[in-house]
């Protein structure tokens, strides 16, 4: 009887048609068949408890066109493949190519409904724009800078590992002239940056505690290629990516963990498009300590009497996994709040947005840097849901997150403290 | 006005409309109007539909109203949407359209617990409604184009909703409207004649003029915009959470047990599955009764392309749930109030002589799926199997006259396919007011291509044709709007009337023309 069904003629219907490569006809399918449904802008209906955090998408919200969605940029692909826009036509297709925070909340939306890859899609769209008008001049001295420097932030190679020069009694591996099975990836900005090197530091000295043999690459890690990727540069990403593979590879390391999210996801996600064998598994921090959580491995000391709610960063969660289809956005949102419950006297308190269908921070896919004020205002409507639980802090695990959530706090009337949880272990440990 | 160029006109309106809303609220450059014209059915990918000439986001009535008179003012067809996914009549059919889109009139104004209603502006959509109004243990349905679409409009154009049965048909639910004519005049009915604030009283002093704008099917955009309206909430036994557990896309939800149940009931033919029907609503038992086709199971179900055909082949609901009826009871004062539901049913279904489906299905099916009929979230699924579905036909009457009317469809679905899909007999059959009258819809699967489509259309278009020559016995598809009406309202004599509100409200044509009646133009 199957075989006489009268089935569609197109076996990508049949089956997902988005395996890698991804490419121009893969965007072309996206693209034709969106329904304008406008689930891209939505909570999913399941999860919306309040009409004032029903909405998933940032640059829609805030721009209010649906040119600024997903189903908009769907219109726009198919428009620009099939020659109806020029490329460099309206000033505006830079603006919503490339405002976007690639935070993935349409894109995990959309995959509740038909099988589609739309952050794919837009990463493929940004590289098609830099082939064809050139790179953003916001991206210009990323890109600079990680020529020069492998990092993002103009910062010389020597200052790469500078966060560890005072934690020499800790015995820290450097794993370019020792071996250790665990190597600690810090990444550009919590390693680079003077705010957030804290949180590193209190990191190391935590899986210290914990008896874990880790080392670190020394002033010889690079960038994960994250911003590169992000931003449609992709040779750039390609090259970092590739050389972060080799390395790890030939260290032999077992485990990279990195506390850093927008690295976790790089490294997970989109490193499997190299074509690399990897040698190694990606651990993101919470996940590592709180397999030590459970076997009891910490004690805490002191007890941390305060409310605190968990802010998902997009590339920890939904944005962590390869999509599967049919099978759940998986992501790291449990460990971090096991971590949470663990601390004696922390009280977890959720926002309304949480897990796939959280609210970005506002700094992803290159926003921070070339779009600020959108950033900063994608990061208030979080921090005003935050502080809508009644929570005394929010909590978090990416440095962009807290950089743009502090950026975004800056001259709002009520203030929320924006803590990394390793500062918030450190505390009670 | 004849003499300057078609850029110079452009530019007066532009500078007209930005004088009325403010800068940043008017678009007219190439990326934004092309994000206008597309695409669920088929205008877009069979090419009749083309992108605005402006997009307008007004806030709020009297900004509505001012873009609307400045239409007038210009000639110039308007096209107000909600949510925008009924492309089919919302993306612009003629060049210098302009598209009100109502992104900036998202509040809901009141929720009268005591009264139970709510006032709520068009962008508001059934999600954020329901969930608002779950907190105040109230309630709402939402159609199958899932809940994220507008509530304002889900309210307006067809209301055949998953709670239907308990609620009647979802315009029905309309109490106050403000309204914009497509004249720019500002019309409130109901209690907001009297007070624009106050919602509770549809009917209002005077003539109800609710029929004017709606109609079974909504009138399109085709008599101007609504700006404000009051709709009834219902008491609801449930939680002020809805509850879903897991992650996308393999979500389920499940209501409390002493308060909501499901059972799906299988008959050996439709006939016996619709006297289900109405024993059901005799005993005023339930909240949810509907029968629905076999292809709605998978399509609601499914998540990914994979799992839809190879289920599909496996033929896991073509063989279990053919003629079975979806019943949820709802214990709304008490749990004694379930049990007592509970008996009934079995009474019923021992009486009716059905059959429960295998547990296996019904415990594959449930928790995925069947809340969906309570806050539909799956309802865009329909587009997965072959990026597009078509409703064939859609017809209002008796519950047992809706079964010849499907049974008809059988045969047309049977005398297209190919292009249509496998679909095992689309066989949609809801009822309204404890069963007091029904609606039938024969929903199939399309492949989303200019050759399937074309092809498809061409041969709707001449059913069509023939059920209106058989005196629209058999049903006809009201969702072409204006052209529907153009072929229908002769035969049902309402052709003048609906002409004589066209030509008295929107004397420039300009309100989404040929929507809700094609006029002289």
């Amino acid at each position: 009887m199957a075989d006489n069904m009268i089935l569609p003629k197109d076996p990508r219907y049949l089956k997902y048609p988005l395996e890698a490569p991804f490419d121009e006809e893969k965007v072309r399918w996206i693209a034709s068949n969106c329904s304008r449904c406008s689930v891209c802008k939505w909570v999913d209906s399941w999860r919306v408890k309040s009409a004032k955090y029903a909405r998933i998408c940032p640059q829609h919200s805030k721009y209010l066109y649906d040119s600024h969605s997903g189903q908009g940029k769907c219109d726009l692909a198919l428009a620009l493949l099939d020659g109806k826009i020029k490329w460099d036509e309206d000033p505006e297709i830079k603006d919503i190519l490339f405002q976007c925070t690639m935070c993935g909340g349409c894109d995990a939306m959309d995959k509740s409904i038909r099988d589609a890859e739309l952050v794919k899609m837009y990463r493929w769209l940004r590289a098609e724009y830099i082939k064809k008008v050139g790179p953003l001049e916001e991206h210009k001295a990323m890109l600079n800078s990680l020529k020069q420097y492998d990092n993002v932030w103009l910062q010389p190679r020597m200052k790469r590992n500078s966060w560890a020069k005072d934690l020499a009694d800790l015995g820290i591996k450097d794993l370019n002239k020792e071996k250790a099975e665990v190597l600690l990836f810090a990444g550009c900005t919590y390693g680079l940056s003077e705010e957030l090197k804290g949180t590193v530091v209190n990191m190391a000295k935590i899986l210290k505690k914990m008896g874990v043999d880790f080392g670190t690459l020394g002033d010889q890690e690079m960038c994960c290629g994250s911003p590169p990727s992000k931003t449609g540069n992709l040779a750039e990403f390609e090259r970092l990516g590739k050389a972060n593979i080799k390395k790890f590879n030939e260290l032999g390391v077992k485990t990279v963990l990195t506390p850093c999210a927008g690295c976790y996801g790089t490294l997970r996600v989109e490193y499997e498009e190299l074509g690399e064998k990897m040698n190694f598994e990606v651990l993101h921090v919470t996940e590592y300590l709180e397999q030590l959580t459970q076997e009891k491995k910490i004690e805490y000391k002191k007890e941390i009497p305060i409310s605190v709610t968990w802010h998902d960063p997009c590339h920890l969660g939904r944005m962590s996994r390869p999509y599967v289809p049919g099978k759940d956005l998986e992501g790291v949102y449990e460990e971090p709040r096991n971590i949470l419950r663990g601390i004696p006297g922390i009280e977890l308190v959720e926002m309304e947005r949480i897990k796939e269908y959280a609210w970005c921070c506002g700094g992803g896919g290159g926003a921070f840097t070339s779009f600020k004020e959108f950033a900063q205002w994608t990061a208030q409507q979080r921090l005003e849901e935050a502080k809508d639980t009644g929570a005394d802090i929010l909590v978090t695990s990416c440095p962009w997150c807290e950089t743009n959530l502090r950026a975004g706090g800056i001259g709002m009337e009520e203030k929320m403290e924006i803590v990394d949880i390793f500062d918030l272990m450190m505390e009670a440990l | 006005m004849e003499n300057i160029s078609r850029h110079e006109r452009h530019e007066e309106i532009l500078n007209a409309f930005e004088a009325a809303l403010g800068e940043g609220n008017v678009k007219d450059n190439p990326v934004t109007v092309n994000a206008y014209f597309g695409d669920w059915l088929p205008p877009k990918t069979l090419g009749t539909s083309v992108p605005p000439e402006f997009v307008v986001l007004p806030n709020g009535t009297l900004e509505a109203q001012a873009v609307i008179k400045i239409c007038n003012r210009f000639k110039i067809p308007f096209i107000p949407v909600g949510s925008n996914q009924w492309s089919m009549t919302s993306a612009p059919n003629r060049p210098h359209t302009v598209l009100i889109d109502c992104k900036r009139m998202g509040t809901i104004h009141e929720i009268d617990e005591k009264n139970m209603y709510a006032v709520i502006e068009p962008l508001v959509s059934l999600a954020q409604l329901h969930a608002e109004a779950n907190k105040r243990g109230l309630y709402i349905g939402s159609p199958e184009a899932s809940a994220q679409s507008s509530a304002v409009a889900g309210h307006l154009f067809q209301g055949m909703w998953g709670v239907g049965y308990r609620l009647g048909v979802a315009y029905r639910n309309i109490l106050g409207i403000e309204w914009v004519l497509p004249n720019g005049e500002i019309l409130r009915t109901g209690s907001f004649s009297q007070d624009a604030d106050n919602g509770f009283w549809g009917e209002g002093p005077g003539p109800d003029l609710r029929g004017m704008l709606r109609g079974y099917a909504g009138a399109m955009g085709g008599v101007g915009m609504v700006t404000k309206m009051a709709v009834k909430l219902h008491p609801y036994p449930g939680p002020k959470v809805w509850p879903a557990e897991g992650h996308i896309p393999n979500m389920t939800s499940t209501l409390p047990e002493d308060r909501f149940t499901w059972d799906i009931v299988k008959y050996d033919d439709l006939e016996g599955a619709i006297n289900f029907m109405y024993e059901i609503g005799k005993a005023e038992i339930g909240g949810v009764v509907q029968k629905w086709p076999t292809v709605y199971y998978i399509w609601w179900w499914a998540n990914s392309n994979e799992e839809y055909w190879t289920e599909w082949k496996k033929r896991t609901f073509q063989d279990n749930v053919k003629n079975a009826v979806g019943v949820s009871l709802w214990g709304f004062t008490s749990s004694k109030q379930t049990e007592y539901e509970k008996r009934v049913l079995e009474d019923i279904i021992a009486e009716t002589g059905g059959k429960r489906i295998k547990q296996e299905v019904f415990d594959q099916w449930v928790p995925r799926t069947a809340n969906n009929w309570i806050r539909d979230t799956n309802g865009s699924r329909m587009m997965r199997p072959s990026g597009t579905f078509l409703a064939l036909r859609l017809q209002t009457d008796t519950l047992d006259f809706s079964v010849g009317q499907v049974k008809t469809g059988y045969k047309w679905v049977d005398k297209f396919t190919p292009p249509i899909l496998d679909s095992d007999g689309p066989d949609w059959i809801g009822g309204y007011d404890f069963g007091h009258f029904g609606f039938g819809e024969t929903d199939f699967p399309v492949e989303k291509n200019a050759e399937s489509l074309g092809d498809l259309m061409g041969k709707l278009l001449e059913m069509t044709k023939e059920d209106v020559q058989n005196g629209l016995e058999n049903g006809v598809g009201p969702f072409l709007g204006g052209p529907y009406h153009a072929m229908a309202a002769p035969a049902f004599k309402y052709d003048k009337l609906l002409r004589g509100i066209k030509k008295a409200i929107d004397p420039n044509i300009v309100s989404n023309p040929p929507h809700q009646i094609p006029m002289d133009e």
